[in-house]
């Protein structure tokens, strides 16, 4: 079952796959680093420039990107209380307080030993968790891979938090979406309204580009943000070599790690939820609770580990099943559709050296972090914040159009990119939740392609739906998804009055 | 507090859950024309969408009932409208009068508009990123661009 993890190694190690990771975890650093720029919106923008590579090197800058902005969050939290991700809030706790008194410097070089540990025991996770799980998927008929896709938008919807019903139009929007253009079956032409640009449907790149670029280039170009610089400037800068044996977490790590993996996996949850976890935890652990909040180096530690152990773990359930367990599994979902790659479990059978490769990947990606994250962070990635907001919209603006318009060649596709940005502004600001959105793009032609095949096989009877174990376990979970929460909430009610 | 609107149909999230039950409902037409497989999936995710809208909007209703604020989309309306407008120019302008010209002009326009007013920088910041696009994209990659309607191209 691993020996495809092997084989899959050699290709990795190759320079030009290896560039790509290398440079993605800097890119990462860089977007993670700028308040109001996330992982999920610069793979977003990367998606349409790797069509023409090798997927192998689109991979690796993803994987790279990930991981090198999980950790770049942590350096405005650190030096101006701004968490540059919201998976590094609880970063600003300790961080903050370390940087004004002059420990920036230690504060950051924590935060950089503390996400490689949390991405490299993630990518442990991944490498160990979803080849087992991928042969059981491998079973899976029409109707369960049917049942699949259900079970991973009700998961999406109703675990994510927030208002169900703006979870539920999210998916239906998404759904909707997939299936404008030619019937995968009769050929019918299904809302394209005459417009042969649309008979192939819609590009899962120009949605990601529009709901999740478009956004946040509307951010920065709305509110001026003054950086002082005075944090970044007294940064208390040592060699990383010598400032590694002051770093005694070990026990915070592992504990961080656990929650971040477990975190990762569960769909919905995410980075920002793993970090808090893992930080009070490790403030109830600890033989001094009393200095957290006040600049507990163990505190950086203990929120980065985990949000960075949450990078690859949430690609187990995405890989196997096609369910991603955050936002920027759900766009990764989307850069695998763009080289062909339908994620589930088919994506282990045909092609084990892309699949495996990748972890390996997000192994070297994590590693990587403390060379690239830990001699350059503490002095040059600390002036990006000082790189003026409105000329870094008007780049991305320009870096949009290009990549939406080389997917086709035509400017058809950036107005509709348009279009989808005005959507995902107006339902970010309402907050309508954007992953089933995507999600509801990638399932949603997959669902009706299996839920009609499954129909045909069972002659029309809708009963086929349900007619084995394994299809009435995927109905159950579901069903457990959607009335577990209001169960936990009414529970939680009741022991409050009581 | 008490809602400072006019009228309570002009709070954002009613609006918006009238706007999906219309469009809905428009979409919703062409699927008597298809065959009825076909048209399955489209038409339970459009009535999913409008009966979705219809709970949206009385829940929102209901918060301004017990005189729950909305909070407002964007406390810089003029702002936000601006950049969409720029945006939506950019792209007008490349497709109509060509790629490089446009972007050439809307790097440094959108950043001066939006508050970095360094000359120096604008000029040096647009040379280097219209460079890098044509190196890498144009003559690395042979990537064509818009050249412009306008010109017949």
């Amino acid at each position: 079952m691993y020996s495809d993890l092997l084989h899959a190694l050699p290709d990795v190690i190759t320079f030009t796959n290896f560039a790509a990771v290398v440079i993605g975890v800097i890119a990462g650093i860089v977007v993670g680093a700028m308040p109001g720029l996330s992982a999920t919106m610069a793979i977003s923008v990367l998606v349409p420039f790797t069509f023409g590579l090798e997927p192998l090197v689109a991979l690796g800058l993803m994987a790279g990107i990930y991981n090198g902005a999980m950790y770049g969050g942590a350096i405005p939290a650190v030096l101006l209380r701004i968490p540059g991700t919201p998976a590094a809030v609880a970063t600003t706790f300790d961080g903050y307080p370390m940087a004004q008194k002059g420990e920036g410097g230690f504060a950051l070089q924590v935060a950089v030993v503390s996400s490689a540990f949390g991405g490299i025991a993630s990518a442990f996770a991944l490498m160990l968790l979803a080849p087992p799980l991928s042969r059981v998927t491998l079973l899976f008929g029409p109707s369960e891979v049917f049942w699949v896709a259900v079970f991973g938008l009700a998961s999406i919807i109703f675990l994510l938090g927030g208002n169900p019903v703006k979870g539920l139009i999210s998916a239906c929007f998404g759904v909707f979406v997939s299936v404008i253009g030619s019937d995968p079956i009769y050929g019918d032409d299904r809302f394209t309204f005459g417009q042969l640009e649309m008979l192939d449907g819609i590009s899962i790149v120009i949605l990601l580009v529009g709901l999740y670029a478009l956004p946040p280039v509307i951010d920065l170009l709305e509110t001026p943000l003054k950086t002082d610089g005075v944090n970044s400037s007294k940064l208390g800068t040592e060699p990383i070599w010598k400032a590694l044996p002051r770093m005694k977490y070990w026990k915070t790590w592992i504990r961080g790690s656990f929650i971040g993996i477990w975190i990762g996996i569960l769909p919905g949850a995410g980075g920002s939820m793993a970090a808090f976890m893992s930080y009070n935890e490790a403030r109830r652990k600890s033989k001094h609770p009393e200095t957290w909040g006040e600049g507990e180096p163990e505190g950086v530690a203990a929120a980065e580990v985990a949000n960075n152990a949450d990078t690859a773990s949430a690609l187990i359930p995405a890989l196997t099943l096609g369910i991603p367990g955050t936002a920027v599994a759900a766009v990764m979902l989307g850069g695998l559709l763009v080289h062909g790659l339908q994620p589930g479990p088919m994506l282990f059978r045909d092609n084990p050296d892309i699949v495996f490769g990748f972890m390996w990947q997000f192994l070297f990606g994590a590693i990587l972090l403390i060379p690239l994250g830990g001699s350059l962070a503490t002095n040059s990635f600390a002036r990006l914040l000082n790189l003026p907001r409105p000329l870094l919209g008007s780049v991305i603006i320009v870096l949009m159009l290009i990549g939406v318009y080389s997917i086709h060649g035509r400017m058809f596709d950036v107005y509709l990119m348009l279009g989808f940005g005005a959507i995902g502004w107006v339902m970010d600001r309402l907050q309508f939740p954007l992953p089933p959105v995507v999600l509801g793009l990638i399932l949603g032609g997959f669902a009706e392609e299996n839920l009609r095949l499954a129909l045909r096989i069972g002659r029309g009877d809708p009963m086929v739906l349900f007619q084995n174990w394994t299809s009435l376990i995927l109905v159950a979970l579901t069903v457990a998804v959607i009335i577990g929460p209001s169960i936990k909430k009414r529970y939680a009610d009741r022991r409050k009055q009581a | 507090m008490p809602e400072r609107r006019t009228s309570r149909l002009t709070r954002p999230e009613t609006l918006t859950a009238i706007g999906i039950a219309v469009v809905a409902a428009g979409f919703l037409i062409p699927t008597y024309d298809l065959r009825a497989i076909s048209s399955l999936l489209p038409a339970a995710m459009l009535i999913g969408l409008i009966v979705l809208s219809v709970f949206l909007l009385v829940s929102d209703q209901r918060k301004a009932g017990a005189g729950e604020d909305a909070a407002p989309m964007t406390k810089s309306p003029k702002r936000v409208v601006g950049a969409f407008l720029m945006i939506v120019g950019y792209a007008l302008a490349s497709d109509f009068i060509g790629f490089y010209a446009s972007t050439a002009v809307t790097i440094p326009l959108v950043a001066w508009v939006f508050g970095y007013r360094s000359p120096v920088g604008l000029l040096i910041a647009t040379v280097i990123v219209v460079g890098t696009i044509w190196a890498i994209f144009d003559f690395g990659m042979s990537q064509d661009f818009p050249t412009g309607r306008l010109w017949g191209r």
